[in-house]
């Protein structure tokens, strides 16, 4: 066994990681190998010290000088603003959205008579509904004086431009 | 209330349940933090900063692997970043040891065995300031915090091999730059001044 795979060795016998085997092999190397003997010793010196550490207590009131802290950033953290007023927000935006919507439902007109209306001209209308577009001018042509026909047939062709109907 | 339950809370926001976490990882988290600057006041600072971020981080937090190893990765993060900002303990060399570690000739014997031990503190920890953040990372974490290869493999998010391979990397790098300090002294070995 080589000097560089008993240090590797070495450093695993540290961490409690070596086989039976392997601690047998690492011994024998050592009882002959003054240089790796140094070495197990210097790296013991370096990881005692290691191990010892003594650490300081933290400041005291921890907790107490960390709540204003966390106060303070609540305000300005987006996810804390989100969950503060945006949470409350979705149920009422859906509630809108929800009553917004069946009102359009229930209180407009039926699609297909908006279509109807906007398709076809009141001439179209009369064709589809099996009448005749000319029916009203007829009439008039059979009643009344010439200057009445003439002045009621101003007023029809007038109010058919405006897209309404008036009744005589 | 077991942890997981306190955590649930702090995820909802409640201040109290945070509270409690805080009491039991504060010490953890200021060791580690005081670990890896050396210095109380910084420690102390970074530890506080450290529990404002978990707090925050808290509802991304999906309790899939322990709040401990969790809160250990964020501590490790931070304090890495501040490292990193103030380069500070990187600047100083083991020189600055050596200056200041010659002991007086008029000292007791007693005394001048606790300056060694406490000489011999600084020194190796000193030269774990000046190795790369890994192995600074890693020989804090398994020699000076004595957490087990599975601990720190879930909290650094590398394999059993890979912590291995980079812990012995670190102690056999630990060890070059300590060489001149290393001298054999009446077949004990010590860590003496230059």
């Amino acid at each position: 066994m080589n000097c560089k795979k008993v240090e590797k060795l070495i450093l695993r016998a540290f961490d409690g990681r070596l086989h039976e085997d392997e601690k047998r092999e690492q011994e024998q190397h050592l009882k002959q190998c003054p240089q790796c003997r140094t070495t197990q010793e210097e790296y013991k010196l370096i990881l005692d010290t290691l191990r010892k550490e003594d650490f300081p207590e933290p400041k005291p009131y921890f907790w107490e000088r960390l709540q204003p802290k966390l106060t303070e950033r609540k305000k300005y953290e987006p996810w804390m603003v989100w969950k503060q007023w945006g949470m409350r927000a979705i149920p009422v935006s859906l509630l809108i959205i929800i009553f917004l919507s069946a009102t359009l439902l229930l209180f407009s007109p039926p699609r297909e008579e908006v279509e109807l209306s906007q398709a076809f001209s009141q001439s179209g209308l009369l064709l589809l509904q099996n009448q005749s577009p000319l029916q009203e001018t007829t009439a008039l042509f059979e009643t009344g004086g010439t200057e009445d026909k003439n002045m009621m047939l101003i007023f029809t062709s007038l109010e058919d431009k405006n897209g309404t109907r008036r009744d005589f | 209330m077991e942890e997981k339950d306190l955590v649930r809370s702090s995820k909802e926001g409640d201040e109290e349940a945070f509270a409690s976490l805080v009491k039991k990882y504060r010490v953890k988290v200021f060791n580690l933090a005081f670990s890896l600057t050396r210095d109380r006041d910084t420690a102390d600072d970074l530890a506080q900063e450290v529990f404002i971020k978990a707090y925050f981080a808290l509802p991304r937090f999906e309790l899939r692997s322990e709040f401990g190893t969790w809160l250990y990765r964020i501590t490790i993060n931070h304090v890495r970043d501040f490292l990193r900002k103030t380069s500070r303990m990187k600047r100083l060399s083991l020189d600055e040891i050596k200056e200041s570690s010659i002991p007086q000739e008029d000292e007791t014997m007693k005394r001048e065995k606790e300056k060694t031990e406490e000489q011999r503190k600084k020194i190796v920890h000193r030269a774990i300031q000046i190795l790369p953040d890994k192995h600074q990372v890693i020989l804090t974490l398994r020699d000076i915090q004595g957490l087990s290869y599975e601990e720190i493999t879930k909290i650094l998010r590398i394999s059993p091999g890979t912590v291995d391979s980079r812990l012995h990397r670190a102690r056999k790098l630990l060890r070059k730059k300590l060489a001149p300090f290393l001298s054999q002294k009446g077949g004990n070995h010590e860590l003496q001044e230059g």
